[in-house]
């Protein structure tokens, strides 16, 4: 009796469903990890970019001297007095030709260079070894409760954004997306909208006046410009006909990214027509992106010259850092969704996926996720660039903006899209 | 397993759903109560999420978490209303409140008995989302995965999105105006109430 309950059970276990959900669960945990890791990965590489280019564009070197320094290497124990010199000499380079001017020049005699990688790290060490204060007047509970609610939301909205397209094992096919969810863009607004707590209780809490400013700011602002970045995608969704992010993805890659059609069926007159409203989509809702992100021109919440820090002013060390990781997350995921609705997402593009489908799946897999970076860098670089470009707005302009301006923009675009599919298509 | 893991994520979240409805109340600190309110909200989205309504959870989570409950938040915070005085003493008030409350709970009861086998003490989750209780839903995402769904068209694609406008927009169109122009005409009248009146 045991023993035929114990063989069936053990049959059952082998059996392809089981095998299925097995499969599927550990399929589902690598992918979580690998979007965690991008998402970490990237808030470090955020903030490493925005000091190169803050300095780049302001015409000063930026971090550049976080190298690993070569006398660090004698202290424990190198006999080498200078290894590049001893380089150089191995290879029978002269001291005076251009090649050891070049390893001058890049500091290679000094240090093993990181181009101010190292910088961001070092941050964070620093942040970990600060005196974490909590000023005796503050609410306590919400005052800790806030940090992980501004921090939290980013990292979880991820879930939904498609990196690669998917390949088939012997085990069943793999999506490269966490959640493959039919609401996509819809569960990226409602979770990263709950951030809004942590800023609005973060200003409460902290029970002092230029904070409580800076948290009402931070939510009027989200609020509004949140009506505006829902409507501005309506137009798309009427294009695409679905709310599934790997569906968009596929229909870019197969008919041309959405403000860039080339490939598929061509240039044809409607599709020409399609780009009018699709381009005022992208206008505003990068616009929106920016002011949820809370970035200057829009970062009223945490406007220095008046509000002192904004709504972190009160915190230090490891919850002050998280504020600014889910900044920096906040902006890494908006990048994400304006590439995946805008720019193709992982499609390589000219006709590529399918071509590189036909040939190995798991190479187009690899292929299409580098691609995804390369876009999601670039898009980063661009938010740099207007960071530190663009000087702030008003509070009152940047309502108006948001209320009076793009409000109608919007729902007028809806009603040209509606007009261009139904008179043309 | 699979109709055991709903089950087990049903009552977790309705639990936590009905503690947090119950710490509104019970809360001194407006604040605690709005927060409460949020913890609230968000329980019962995952538990739209649970029987496969995804859009309804997510416009649960969008609308009330994220809009509405935040301006609550906005104005308590604003007034800086300080704990409330417990005034317990008023029957008459009290009373209004235990009949209210009874007939709504009554009305509630009575939906969840009428639906298919609740009362076979089966999980009201499935009794919800399909006819046949021991099939499994057949709106998730992980099932449509599971059995190998093609990529290109996922078979549930939007499904509840599709069938939730096509039933709004034939069935319940004339209500749905309706309902349209009484938001627009509260949208008027905040505008006009917020407007600032010139002296000139």
């Amino acid at each position: 009796m045991e023993h035929n309950v114990l063989a069936s059970i053990l049959a059952n276990s082998c059996d392809t469903a089981c095998c299925g959900m097995w499969f599927y669960l550990i399929v589902t945990i690598l992918k979580l990890v690998l979007v965690f890791a991008v998402i970490l990965a990237f808030v470090v590489l955020s903030v490493w970019i925005e000091r190169r280019v803050a300095g780049w564009i302001q015409d000063r070197p930026g971090p550049n001297r976080a190298g690993i320094p070569l006398h660090l290497f004698q202290r424990f124990g190198s006999k080498e007095e200078q290894p590049c010199k001893k380089l150089l000499h191995f290879f029978g380079v002269p001291e005076n030709c251009w090649i050891a001017k070049l390893f001058r020049w890049l500091r290679l005699d000094r240090e093993i260079p990181t181009f101010g990688l190292m910088q961001p790290c070092l941050d964070g060490a620093k942040l970990f070894l600060k005196q974490e204060l909590t000023p005796s007047y503050v609410r306590k509970v919400y005052f800790t409760l806030a940090p992980m609610l501004v921090l939290g939301p980013p990292l979880v909205a991820a879930a939904v954004i498609p990196f690669a397209s998917g390949f088939s094992t012997p085990f069943g096919d793999v999506n490269m997306c966490v959640a493959n969810l039919g609401i996509g863009p819809l569960w990226i607004f409602a979770i990263s909208g709950l951030s809004v707590y942590g800023l609005t209780l973060a200003g409460w809490s902290s029970n002092s006046k230029y904070p409580f400013l800076g948290g009402l700011r931070a939510t009027a602002q989200l609020i509004s410009y949140e009506v505006a970045m829902g409507l501005s995608i309506i137009p798309l969704l009427m294009m695409f006909g679905t709310l599934n992010l790997q569906n968009i993805v596929q229909y870019q890659a197969d008919n041309g990214w959405t403000i860039l059609p080339l490939w598929g069926e061509g240039l044809t007159w409607e599709r020409w027509f399609m780009m009018l409203p699709m381009l005022i989509s992208f206008v505003v809702f990068v616009t929106c992106v920016f002011a949820e992100a809370n970035r200057t021109p829009f970062d009223m919440a945490e406007c220095e010259t008046d509000l002192v820090g904004g709504y972190h002013s009160e915190y230090s060390s490891m919850k002050f850092a998280s504020f600014f990781m889910g900044e920096y997350a906040a902006m890494v995921i908006g990048s994400a969704l304006v590439v995946t609705l805008f720019l193709g997402g992982w499609s390589i593009g000219f006709g590529a996926d399918a071509a590189l489908h036909a040939w190995c799946d798991w190479f187009a897999v690899i292929c299409q996720f580098a691609m995804f970076l390369i876009k999601l860098v670039a898009f980063i670089f661009f938010f740099v660039w207007v960071r530190w470009t663009l000087p702030r707005f008003r509070w009152d302009q940047v309502m108006k903006l948001g209320w009076l301006v793009f409000l109608e923009v919007t729902v007028a675009n809806i009603f040209l899209t509606a007009a261009i599919i139904y008179f043309i298509n | 397993m699979e109709a055991a893991i709903s089950s087990i994520l049903f009552y977790l979240f309705a639990t936590v759903a009905v503690l947090s409805a119950f710490g509104v109340v019970a809360s001194r600190n407006p604040v605690n109560s709005a927060m409460c309110m949020a913890v609230s909200f968000a329980s019962t989205a995952a538990i739209l999420f649970c029987m496969g309504a995804q859009f309804l959870g997510i416009v649960q989570i969008i609308v009330y978490a994220g809009a509405i409950l935040v301006l609550f938040l906005f104005v308590v915070m604003m007034l800086d209303v300080k704990s409330e005085e417990r005034n317990l003493s008023n029957l008459p008030r009290a009373i209004i409140g235990v009949v209210i409350a009874g007939v709504f709970a009554g009305m509630v009861t009575k939906a969840a008995l009428l639906l298919p086998d609740a009362t076979a003490g089966k999980c009201p989750v499935k009794a919800l989302c399909c006819t046949d209780y021991d099939a499994t839903p057949d709106t998730t995402v992980a099932e449509g995965e599971l059995s190998g769904g093609a990529l290109p068209e996922l078979a549930q694609d939007n499904a509840d999105v599709k069938s939730l406008g096509e039933t709004l927009f034939s069935q319940y169109n004339i209500p749905f105006v309706i309902l349209s122009f009484a938001l627009l005409a509260g949208t008027v009248g905040a505008v006009a109430l917020g407007r600032k009146i010139r002296k000139d």
